[in-house]
Order: structure tokens, then C-alpha cells, then sequence
């Protein structure tokens, strides 16, 4: 079990959503070092996305020579048939920027479909090389891309283990595990088709824009009037939409919770007879999402429109202004104007708005991607407080002596949760912590296998301060069984052996056998190997923790911790649990948070833990004998224990109780 | 957690297949109909933007026209005089004719630079009214869905709950309504856009230019096919992603749920290889899926290109024929794209179809399900209740034709007593208390209250005279005053500190800094487990009920706290006929009648004096379940313990 997380932490995660990279170019230059490593494969990139954007914006220009170049000169020869041959002008407006010789004015219409159609397959043969090209672009980018990712995952998951439980105890594993997977989702969603239409536009972008700018400065100065507005219009439009999108998360996070709660409570509800209030709670969080969507559409469904239209706008001055002025035969600027360089730039128009159409588009996207990737790295900067020192040595082979020297915990600083504790437990010894709820318990527990680590002083196992040997070491040696178990999706022996891999299949039965957990396993449809559901679905809590006490049994540790389930099982099952306890504890020095008077008689000391501090300690008799707080907490607790009122006779009901406190 | 259904009956729930009748859909696509004005906007919009998109290569051609138009005028008129009127008249215009155009062709290109400005305009307000309005429609729809499936799931009874889980019907209502909802408004409105589109161009270019359009023609099936290909091969990768990323996320979840296992085995490089194998499954998926769309997308952008080429060779060809003009040529290679692009968008939404079919396929099945435990029509209100309860040779089967689960149980609990229940898991302990509220209904047999069949009464007022707690109990996300007054929204302040107080509850709940104001985290995560089960020993005080049913076995808590809950459990007890499933001793010492079942079936019946004497099962029981607590570590047990080989 976490320890307690904090309440109503749930919620903030949507807050952080859709939302702006605080510091972009600072992370696209930490993203950068995940790229490095594939250095060649994205020289490769540049090189194809170089080669292939050349190809497109080659094609307008040849559009524009077979205009120029066949079609304009044999319309003109349609009508200037009649006229004298040789006549200066009647050919002479046309472009010189023709790839092939010009035709003379004697040239046939035959000429002209020749002429063309070489041109044209030069435009065919662009557009298989283009295709190729992309093909091979867009798969080496996904390659890099999808391979940055893994890494970028395989860093998180490490970073996780190297973060100590004091984080899970400020960050609900929920909430981790949320962030995680939505923040590798968006960064995934922009990584592999965006990115290269990102690095395909822009560069296009660009290339169209020189090429515009050389071929005509002016025309295209013109040309190029409404970009502005469109870069505009997609800022202002995400803008708005990221905004929208911020409240529809927390809306939908909203039913989703509502739901999910609903749905795993239903038998409450209709107990309560609930049903009605409850349909209308989730009527109200439900129109709350669905309004909430519908405005957040508003927005999207206005960007594109408006790029399109302005898209439209410019085709309208390409197309006018060139027309205007072919039409006043007048000079731009000293540059001529041809029919061909007005049907060039309209489809040089077009390539250059499509991108940015494209770009706005997914420009949301970029930017919570980024702004994933942010969350990503501020979760890989968390510095994990919990580190083996410079020259760590592994744990020696454990005797089990335990010991704490005025140790001071804290998880808040200046609340000690433990304060100034000394203990010592020999060898083989059983120690039994009492206190109430809060006193410190679970945080001893926590200190030994070094979960956490002390404020002040030190835990020392075999004389050996557990900060001066690497973690992995020390915990192998120290087993814990939880009050909630955990269990993987996998097969019972693969838990099983999850204490020592590598264990042969008698190993496991044998260690199933200690914790009296053979019977029913052997039960199951496919017994060992059963796989059991997410966190051991289909296996009751009590059968979860006589796997976990197999799975602590195997691992064979000379301490052993334990929380003492009085947990939701039928009292025969809690009676084998106990006597599976009983065995894996013999030998090994234990700690046992406790919970039932058996083990505390059985301990060879118990701790009586109040306030984070041991107020009493000693054997059960002698402490019942000193009449303090052990005493009390004792006649309040377990009076009514039927052991208590002697071993013989049927038990009375219990009389009520002057509780200790 | 819930109230607890005994051993989950077996049979698992058919799940429907991937792909789905497409008559659902149509069903679904009904749903539309319920928001007529909208759909009335988005799909008039949707005609309106796409005649004015179909209009723009018209005007752009017109312009070029125009442009050319004056640029032959003015290079006639620019010949010597004597050439000009031979020129002129190869062209059949005057010289006059040609001067007047020259002069009024500026007027034209700005005339037809306005109207591409106005169509502009035009086309972006509708085609945004279509898509703003289509989304809106398939919200209400989703809102719809949603609230008839929380609705229908809120009132069906156990058994169906049973056999669907949380985390199916989450889907349901979430994954699969947004599925249907992208089809209703995104993929409908666009496959019909794009349809008018294709339709709405090729008309235009068989009237523009039959020859042309006999070139394009032949690709567009080709097309088609390639596109569909395309779809009919991503749509399985993308689900195997899918399923990759889920086996992913169950490692990291697993890590982080169970960190503490993880580290306290040293198990992190297993973890870490165990990740990174998940990581590299998903890795190569995305290369499955990054080389097919590798190949297909450049080729159906090839064929668009090609298409284009050929437009481009046979066009030109015209042109110099002289029977197509530059503009025309311009504009036909614009229509071409309006070709390409619905077909392509075709082809994707096909695809979707089949899913969101499956998805609207998942939702009916739901909202059709029969509740099985429906009030009769005219039944009437339980009103004024004693509390006498009686089974009469009640047997109960979860399904049709399966093991009893309860086999002809007769017994009579007059108001007021106190009934112990006792039995191994199994027995059908929990079977009982669950006919009582009517959670399931009896296979055969009756369920009397005051004389009254629970089926003849209306469940509401049936369930709100009987009080239930449970060992494991669920709390909400509210305040802990939401929580108490959970069967009774409206009881005031006082009722709510009465109930606590008699629970054990008020003076903890007053230890907080806003007392009964205090949020409850999801799951009651801020209250321990004792104090969880005070404050639903609360919620069941404040309904007052006359019949109550309740586990009187505690949850992992601290020995104080389970005292006080107990005492608090026997505070509640008094004065209301009782049904407890007994794990404590003074339960079957106080019972007025203790009912030991086994296998279904009531073995033995009687107070605990009379029973100790004559039932062998309940002195077992009552040894072993009862007085268990007692000894363990004998000294016999801790040697046998050793011989383990670990």
C-alpha cells in the first residue's frame, strides 16, 4: 500500500493539460539530445526532405514553362497565322526561362504536343521520384522518432525506481501513472506524421518563399500579402481552442469520475435507492462536457474556414494583380509580367498556403506535445532522494540484527513522524509494534529496507548503516509482506517466484507448501500456471496473501516485515494465513506491525508506539504488568478477546469497556 | 466494496465482434433526427459551402480567361495596322470588338477578383456552420447516449452487474459513445460532403469537357481501391498498437501500483528488461504500421500527381488544338483535385463505419437489455412496515438451469428479532440478504414482508425500509455530511449529527478542520477504514429503517476502533428485525435465531443454546470460524515449520 496520499489530488492533473510550453526551445533542446543518437539517419532526413521538396517546387515551374514555352506561343500562332511571318513581338513576350530550345515560329502544332509532352513527363517522372522519396523520408523519421520515444519511456520507467515511496506519498501512483501514459500519448501523436509534414512544410514554406522572392520580388511581395494574417489567425484560433479544450478535459474528467463511481457503486446506489439522484448529478457533469465541447468547437471548426478562405484571398491577388498588370503591359519594377508567371505563382500560392493550413492544423497538437514533453522531463528532473552512495558496497550475508539509533523521521520538515527512536532486535528475534493509528508503525516498517530515509541518526542491520550499502542488496535480504498484497498479471508461479528468479518449479511448490497456499492453487483451472487478472484478479484477498507469503518465503530473507492482515477474509482463511505467517517467521528476525494478541504474546519484544515515540517496551506479561499505556490499550483492545477471560468455559459477551484514551 | 455477490457466476458475456451490423447504424444515425434544426444548419450549410467550393476554379478560370483575353487583344493590337484586322478576324472579332474588350477587361478582373473574395467569404461561414454544427449535434447526441446508458446501468439489477464490470461499462459509455459520435458528426457529414463533391465536380467536368474527363474517369476506381486498401490494412496494425500500448501501460502500472514489491525484491533490472520488451513490442509495431503508411501514402499521392500530369498532357493537347482555353485547362486541374480528395476521405470513412457499427452495436445492447427485476405494472408502495420477514421455500439459481445457489429456504424472522447468519463461504449466506432488498429475485419461492411478496411492491419503497452495511464499504466524492445523508439527500443538519453520534462517528468527524463539511477523497481515500465503516453504520442510522442487514465483522483496523464500531453495530441493531452475517461471538449469543447454512441448504436452526447442543455442524463452526482467534503458535507448529527447503 502507498502510504496515505493526500486527499482530493485528483483533478489538478487536467488542470496542467492543453496547456502552453512554458520554456519551448528549452525543451526542444533536451528533446534534441534523444535525436543525436540517430545523427545520420536524420542527416538522411534533411537531405531527402531537400531532394523532395525540390521536386516540388520544380513542378510549378515546369507547369509554368508549358505554358509559356508551347501553349502560349501555339495559341499565338492560332491567330497570328494570318499575319506576315517574322513580325517582331508576336513571340518575343514569352518567357526565357524555357528548360528546351524554343520553337521556332515555323514550329507545327506537332512540334508543340512533342515539346509538352516531354515536359510533362519530366513533370511524371518528379512525381514518382517525389513519392519515392517521401515514402523512404517519412519512414526514417517515424524510425528515429518512434526510437526516441522508447528511449525517452525506458528513461522514465528507470527514473521512476530510482524515485523513493516519499514521492508516490506527495504524488498518488494514479496520477503518475496518468501523466505517463497522456504525456507519452501527445508527444507520440506529434512525432511520427506531424513531424515530418512539420519539416516538410516549413522547408517548403521557405523554398517557395525564395523561390518567389528571386523569380519576382515584387510579385511576390505581393503574393505573400495575407500570410501574416494567416499565422494570425491560427495563433489567435489555438489560442482560444486551447483555452476551450482546458475547460472541456476537466469536463470530461469530470464524467469520467462520475462513472467511474457510479458504476463500481451501483449496488450501493440502488440500496440507497439513489438511482434518481444520482442520473441527475451525472446529467449535469454530462451537459456540462457536452457544452463545454461544443464551444471549444466553436474555434476549431473556425480555423480551418478561415485558412481556406484567406487562401482563396491570395490565389484572388496572384491572380488579379498579375492579370491587372500583364493587362496595362506595365513593368513591376523593371520585371516583366507573363502568362506563364501568373499560372507559376498561382500554383507557387498554393504550395506555399497548404503547408501553413497543414501546420495550423496540428498546431495544437505541437504545442501540447511540447508541453508533454515538458511534464515528461520535469518528471525525469525529479532527483531521486534515495541514492546508493559513491562506492556503495553490497550488503554482507545478514545475521539480522537490527538497530536504530536516535532516529528521527520526517515526511514534512519539522514534523517527526519518528522522534529520536532507539531499538535494538537480535538475531532471530520477533518484535511486535503496537500503537494506534499514526503513532509510527508503518514508518519503522519503512525505515529498514531504507524506503525512506532517516532525518537523524541510523539504521544499522549487523552493525552496518543501511545508507552505506546499495539498496538492491539490502532489500534482496529483507522481505515484506503487505497488509495488501500486490500480485502481477502473470501465472501464480511466475509470482511466486518473483522473490528469487530463477527458482525451480519444486522451489515454488515448496515455498506454496509453507504458506499452505498449494491447496487451492492447485485448484485453479490450470493450477500453477493460471494467469491471474490485473493486481491477482480472481483470486480472493486471502488466497493474494498466502501467494505473497509463498512469494516472501522463497525469497528466503533473514528480516521480514509485516503488516498483520485482519483484512476482509472469512476467519478460516485468516487462521491459515496466520499459520503460514507463523512458519515464514521462524528463524528470521521479524517485525510485525500487530494486530492480534496471539502474535503480540508470541513476540520476544514488543514496541508500544504513541506519538513517534516507543513509550513502553518489553514482554507482554511484564508490560500488562506495569499497568501504563500498554496496559490500557490492552484492556480497551483485547478484554473481549476470548482468551482474555481464561482458557476454559464458554466466553461471556463482552461488557463495555472504559477505553484508553 | 460493494454489497457482495457471492462467488461471481461463470458465465462470461458474449462480447460482439469487431465489426458490427450496419443496420445499428442506421438506428444510431435515427438519433440525429432528435436535433432537427441543427442537422437542418450543418447539412444546408454543408450544401451551401461545397457549391461554393465547387464555384472557385470557375472563377479562378475566368479570371485566367480574362487575363488572356485582354493579353491576345492588346498583342493584336500592337501589330502593325495592316496586320491587325487579318489577325482580328482569324480570331472572328473586330478590331473594335478587341478595343472595347482591352478597356472593359480591367472592370472584369476586378469583377471577378471581388466575387472569388465574396465566394470566399461565402464558403468559409457555411462550410464553418457546417462543421460547427454537425460537432454540435453530435454532442447532444453523445450527451443523449450517454444519459440513457447511465440511466438504464444505474437500474439494472445484480445479476447484470455481475457479469459486467466497471471497466466494461466505462467503455461503454465513454470510448464507444465518442466512436459513434465521430461517425455521427465527423464521418457522416464528411462522406457526404465529399460525395456532393465528387459528384458535383465530375457533372461539371463532363459538361465542361467530355474529352478530359474520359482521361480522369479510369483512375478514379483505381483510386477508390487503393484507398480502401489502405484503410482495410491500417486499421488492424493501429490495433495491434492499441493492444501493445495497453500491454505497456500494465508493466508501468503494475510498477507503480506494486513499487513497493518491486523494490523490496531488488526486482527493478527484471522490471526494467520486463519494460523494455513492452517498449520494443510497441516500437516494432510502429514500424509495421510507419512502412505501410510509407508505401501507400506516396502512392496515392502519386496517383493524384499522375492524374494531373495526364490532365496537364491531354489538356495541353486541346489547348493547342485550340479547343481549350488556358483557363479552362487552369480550372480543370482544379476540379481535380476536388476529385482526389473526397475520394480519399471516402475511402477513411469507410473504414471508421464498421467500427463505429461495432461501437452503436455495444451501446443498443445495453440500452435493450431487460432489467430483471422491474416493478410490476401497478405495483403499490410498502408503506408503514413492521418489519416481519419470511422465506418460503425460496430457491435461488443465478442463471437459468445452473446450481442452486439456495435450495428451498424457509424460515420466519418476526419483527424485531435478530437472525445470525452462519456458513462457510459459499453457503449462501450473502444470497439471502440479497433477495431481501430484491437485488436478485427468487428463482422459486416467495420473499415476504409483512406478508407482502417483495415482487408485488414497488422496489423504491421496499429498499428505502431496510438499511444495509457492509464490511467493505464505498464512500463518495462529497462531504462526509453528503455521505451520511446518501439514502436521504434531504435530512437536515441534526438528523445527520444524531445519526453520527449514535454511529461513534461525531466525534472524529469533529477532530477535522471543517467537520462534517470535510471532503471525502475518491473512495473515502482521506478516512481510515474504521472510521470509513462508522460513517456508513451512520448512513444506515439516518435511513431509520425497520429491517436491516449488515456484516458484523470489522476491516483492517486498529482494536480500539473495532470496539467502538461494534458497539456502534449493536446500537444500531436494537429495535429492527436484523440479518447479520455473523463473525463475532456476542452476535449468535444474542441472535434470537441463527440460521447455519450449508451448500444452500439451512442445516440448522435455533438459538445458540439449543444449537450447541444439537447441531455437530454448529459446534464445528463455532469452534473453528467463532473461536478462532485463539491459539496459533503452538509449539508443535513453529518446529514443523522448519522442514521447508527454501
Amino acid at each position: 500500500m502507498m502510504m496515505g496520499g493526500g486527499p482530493g489530488r485528483h483533478g489538478n492533473l487536467f488542470q496542467d493539460e492543453a496547456r502552453k510550453p512554458a520554456a519551448a526551445s528549452a525543451t526542444l533542446a533536451r528533446f534534441w539530445i534523444y535525436f543525436k543518437r540517430y545523427g545520420i539517419v536524420l542527416l538522411a532526413v534533411l537531405v531527402l526532405i531537400v531532394a523532395s521538396t525540390y521536386m516540388q517546387v520544380l513542378t510549378p515551374n515546369l507547369t509554368g514553362q508549358v505554358v509559356d514555352c508551347y501553349l502560349t506561343p501555339a495559341t499565338q500562332k492560332l491567330f497570328s497565322a494570318a499575319a506576315p511571318a517574322g513580325i517582331p513581338g508576336a513571340t518575343g513576350i514569352t518567357a526565357t526561362n524555357c528548360w528546351y530550345a524554343q520553337l521556332g515560329a515555323q514550329a507545327t502544332a506537332q512540334d508543340y504536343l512533342a515539346g509538352l509532352g516531354g515536359l510533362i513527363l519530366l513533370i511524371a517522372g518528379l512525381a514518382v521520384g517525389s513519392a519515392l522519396l517521401t515514402g523512404l523520408t517519412f519512414y526514417l523519421m517515424n524510425y528515429t522518432g518512434q526510437s526516441v520515444l522508447r528511449n525517452l519511456r525506458v528513461a522514465v520507467f528507470d527514473h521512476i525506481h530510482r524515485l523513493s515511496l516519499g514521492y508516490f506519498s506527495k504524488h498518488e501512483a494514479g496520477d503518475v501513472m496518468t501523466r505517463v501514459t497522456m504525456d507519452a500519448d501527445t508527444v507520440q501523436q506529434a512525432i511520427s506524421f506531424p513531424l515530418v509534414s512539420l519539416l516538410q512544410g516549413v522547408l517548403l514554406i521557405v523554398w517557395v518563399a525564395f523561390t518567389m522572392l528571386t523569380t519576382s520580388p515584387v510579385y511576390a511581395v505581393i503574393s505573400l500579402l495575407v500570410t501574416p494574417l494567416m499565422f494570425f489567425a491560427t495563433t489567435w484560433f489555438s489560442d482560444q481552442a486551447r483555452k476551450a479544450f482546458r475547460t472541456v478535459r476537466s469536463a470530461v474528467g469530470d464524467v469520467n469520475a462520475n462513472l467511474q463511481e457510479s458504476f463500481a457503486a451501483v449496488r450501493e446506489a440502488q440500496a440507497f435507492n439513489r438511482e434518481a439522484e444520482n442520473i441527475l448529478n451525472f446529467n449535469e457533469s454530462n451537459a456540462a462536457s457536452r457544452d463545454a465541447s461544443i464551444r471549444a468547437t466553436a474555434f476549431t471548426s473556425a480555423l480551418s474556414p478561415t485558412l481556406e478562405a484567406l487562401g482563396y484571398v491570395s490565389m484572388a491577388i496572384v491572380a488579379g494583380v498579375g492579370g491587372l498588370l500583364l493587362l496595362s503591359r506595365q513593368n513591376l519594377l523593371g520585371e516583366t509580367m507573363s502568362l506563364g508567371l501568373i499560372i507559376a505563382f498561382l500554383g507557387y500560392t498554393q504550395r506555399f498556403n497548404q503547408p501553413i493550413s497543414q501546420i495550423s492544423v496540428m498546431w495544437t497538437n505541437i504545442q501540447s506535445a511540447i508541453a508533454g514533453a515538458e511534464r515528461i522531463f520535469g518528471l525525469l528532473d525529479t532527483a531521486p532522494d534515495l541514492v546508493d552512495k559513491p562506492g556503495a558496497i553490497p550488503m554482507p550475508s545478514i545475521r539480522g540484527r537490527v538497530e536504530m539509533q536516535n532516529v528521527s523521521a520526517e515526511y514534512e520538515p519539522g514534523e517527526c513522524v519518528l522522534c529520536d527512536l532507539n531499538l535494538v532486535a537480535e538475531p532471530g528475534q520477533m518484535v511486535a509494534i503496537v500503537g494506534p493509528t499514526g503513532a509510527g508503525k508503518t514508518t519503522i516498517a519503512n525505515l529498514i529496507p531504507r524506503f525512506y530515509d532517516v532525518t537523524a541518526g541510523a539504521v544499522k542491520i549487523d552493525g552496518v548503516d543501511v545508507r552505506d550499502v546499495t539498496a538492491a542488496s539490502l532489500r534482496a535480504q529483507i522481505g515484506v509482506v503487505l497488509q495488501d498484497p500486490f500480485l502481477f498479471s502473470d501465472t501464480v508461479a511466475a509470482n511466486i517466484r518473483y522473490g528469487k528468479p530463477g527458482a525451480t518449479d519444486a522451489e515454488v511448490i515448496a515455498a506454496a507448501k509453507l504458506a499452505r497456499a498449494d491447496t487451492f492453487i492447485e485448484r485453479l483451472p490450470e493450477g500453477y500456471h493460471t494467469k491471474l487478472g490485473e493486481r491477482g484478479g480472481g483470486l480472493s484477498q486471502g488466497q493474494r496473501q498466502l501467494i505473497s507469503i509463498a512469494r516472501a518465503a522463497l525469497a528466503n530473507p533473514r528480516i521480514l516485515i509485516l503488516d498483520e492482515a485482519t483484512s476482509s477474509v472469512d476467519t478460516r482463511t485468516e487462521r491459515l494465513i496466520q499459520a503460514a505467517l507463523e512458519k515464514l517467521l521462524h528463524g528470521r528476525t521479524s517485525f510485525v506491525i500487530a494486530h492480534r494478541l496471539s502474535t503480540i504474546r508470541n513476540a520476544d519484544q514488543v514496541l508500544v508506539l504513541n506519538a513517534g515515540q516507543i513509550i513502553e517496551r518489553g514482554k507482554h506479561e511484564e508490560l500488562l504488568a506495569q499497568g501504563g499505556f500498554y496496559h490500557d490499550l490492552y484492556m480497551s483492545q483485547f478484554r473481549r478477546d476470548p482468551d482474555f477471560s481464561g482458557n476454559g468455559g464458554a466466553p461471556q459477551p463482552v461488557p463495555a469497556m472504559a477505553g484508553g484514551k | 466494496m460493494a454489497v457482495q455477490t457471492v462467488a461471481s457466476p461463470p458465465r462470461p458475456r458474449g462480447r460482439s465482434g469487431a465489426s458490427g451490423d450496419p443496420r445499428v447504424l442506421l438506428r444510431a444515425i435515427r438519433y440525429v433526427g432528435h436535433y432537427r434544426w441543427i442537422a437542418f444548419l450543418a447539412y444546408g450549410s454543408l450544401f451551401f459551402a461545397t457549391a461554393a467550393q465547387l464555384m472557385v476554379p470557375q472563377l479562378i478560370q475566368t479570371i485566367i480567361d480574362t487575363v488572356v483575353q485582354a493579353f491576345v487583344a492588346a498583342q493584336i493590337l500592337s501589330l502593325p495596322a495592316n496586320a491587325q484586322a487579318a489577325a482580328a478576324q482569324s480570331m472572328g472579332k473586330t478590331i473594335a470588338d478587341l478595343q472595347t474588350t482591352q478597356s472593359n477587361l480591367t472592370n472584369a478582373i476586378l469583377a471577378a477578383m471581388l466575387a472569388i473574395l465574396g465566394f470566399a467569404i461565402v464558403r468559409a461561414l457555411f462550410s464553418f456552420s457546417q462543421t460547427y454544427n454537425a460537432e454540435r449535434v453530435s454532442q447532444y447526441m453523445a450527451y443523449e447516449f450517454r444519459r440513457d446508458l447511465f440511466a438504464k446501468i444505474q437500474r439494472l439489477s445484480f445479476s447484470y452487474h455481475d457479469q459486467n464490470q466497471t471497466g466494461q461499462l466505462m467503455i461503454r459509455a465513454t470510448d464507444d459513445v465518442e466512436k459513434l459520435r465521430l461517425f455521427i458528426g465527423q464521418g457522416l457529414v464528411i462522406a457526404l460532403q465529399s460525395l456532393v463533391l465528387l459528384v458535383g465536380t465530375l457533372v461539371i467536368l463532363w459538361f465542361t469537357n467530355r474529352a478530359l474527363t474520359l482521361v480522369v474517369l479510369p483512375i478514379l476506381p483505381l483510386a477508390l481501391v487503393v484507398f480502401m486498401v489502405f484503410g482495410a490494412l491500417t486499421q488492424p496494425l493501429f490495433r495491434q498498437v492499441q493492444i501493445r500500448i495497453s500491454a505497456l501501460n500494465t508493466v508501468l502500472q503494475e510498477n507503480l501500483a506494486g513499487f513497493k514489491v518491486v523494490k523490496s525484491f531488488a526486482r527493478e533490472p527484471q522490471e526494467h528488461a520486463r519494460f523494455e520488451r513492452a517498449a520494443d513490442g510497441l516500437l516494432a509495431q510502429q514500424l509495421r504500421v510507419a512502412r505501410t503508411f510509407s508505401f501507400l501514402m506516396p502512392v496515392i499521392f502519386l496517383i493524384a500527381n499522375l492524374g494531373q500530369a495526364a490532365v496537364m498532357y491531354f489538356g495541353g493537347q486541346q489547348i493547342i488544338g485550340g479547343t481549350l482555353t488556358l483557363g479552362e485547362w487552369q480550372k480543370f486541374s482544379l476540379y481535380l483535385i476536388y476529385v482526389f480528395f473526397p475520394m480519399g476521405q471516402l475511402g477513411f470513412i469507410i473504414n471508421l463505419m464498421s467500427q463505429a457499427a461495432a461501437s452503436a452495436q455495444r451501446i443498443f445492447e445495453i440500452l435493450d437489455t431487460k432489467n430483471q427485476v422491474e416493478d410490476k405494472p401497478g405495483a403499490l408502495d410498502l408503506t408503514a412496515v413492521q418489519g416481519h420477514v419470511q422465506f418460503d421455500n425460496v430457491t435461488f439459481r443465478y442463471f437459468k438451469g445452473g446450481e442452486p445457489v439456495l435450495s428451498r429456504v424457509s424460515f420466519d424472522a418476526p419483527a424485531g428479532q435478530t437472525v445470525a447468519l452462519l456458513g462457510a463461504t459459499g453457503s449462501g449466506k450473502t444470497t439471502i440478504i440479497n433477495l431481501l432488498p430484491r437485488f436478485y429475485d427468487a428463482t422459486e419461492g416467495r420473499v415476504l414482508i409483512d406478508r407482502h411478496d417483495v415482487r408485488d411492491v414497488t422496489v423504491e419503497s421496499l429498499r428505502s425500509h431496510i438499511g444495509i452495511v457492509l464490511q467493505e464499504t464505498t464512500l463518495f466524492t462529497g462531504t462526509i455530511r453528503d455521505n451520511i445523508a446518501f439514502g436521504k439527500p434531504n435530512a437536515s443538519m441534526d438528523a445527520v449529527t444524531a445519526a453520527a453520534q449514535a454511529a461513534a462517528a461525531h466525534d472524529f468527524i469533529m477532530e477535522f478542520p471543517e467537520g462534517y463539511n470535510t471532503p471525502v477523497g475518491e473512495r473515502g481515500s482521506t478516512l481510515s477504514g474504521g472510521q470509513k465503516q462508522r460513517i456508513a453504520i451512520a448512513r444506515a442510522l439516518l435511513l431509520n429503517p425497520r429491517i436491516l442487514i449488515l456484516d458484523d465483522s470489522t476491516s483492517s483496523v486498529d482494536l480500539t476502533t473495532e470496539y467502538r464500531i461494534q458497539k456502534a453495530l449493536d446500537q444500531l441493531m436494537a429495535g429492527r428485525t436484523s440479518f447479520v452475517i455473523a463473525q463475532r461471538i456476542s452476535t449468535v449469543l444474542n441472535a434470537d435465531q441463527i440460521l447455519v447454512l450449508d451448500k444452500g441448504e439451512v442445516v440448522a436452526r435455533g438459538t445458540h443454546e439449543e444449537l450447541l447442543e444439537s447441531s455437530e455442524i454448529y459446534a464445528e463452526i463455532y469452534t473453528s470460524q467463532l473461536m478462532g482467534d485463539k491459539e496459533f503458535a503452538t509449539p508443535e507448529m513453529m518446529k514443523e515449520s522448519v522442514g521447508v527447503a527454501i
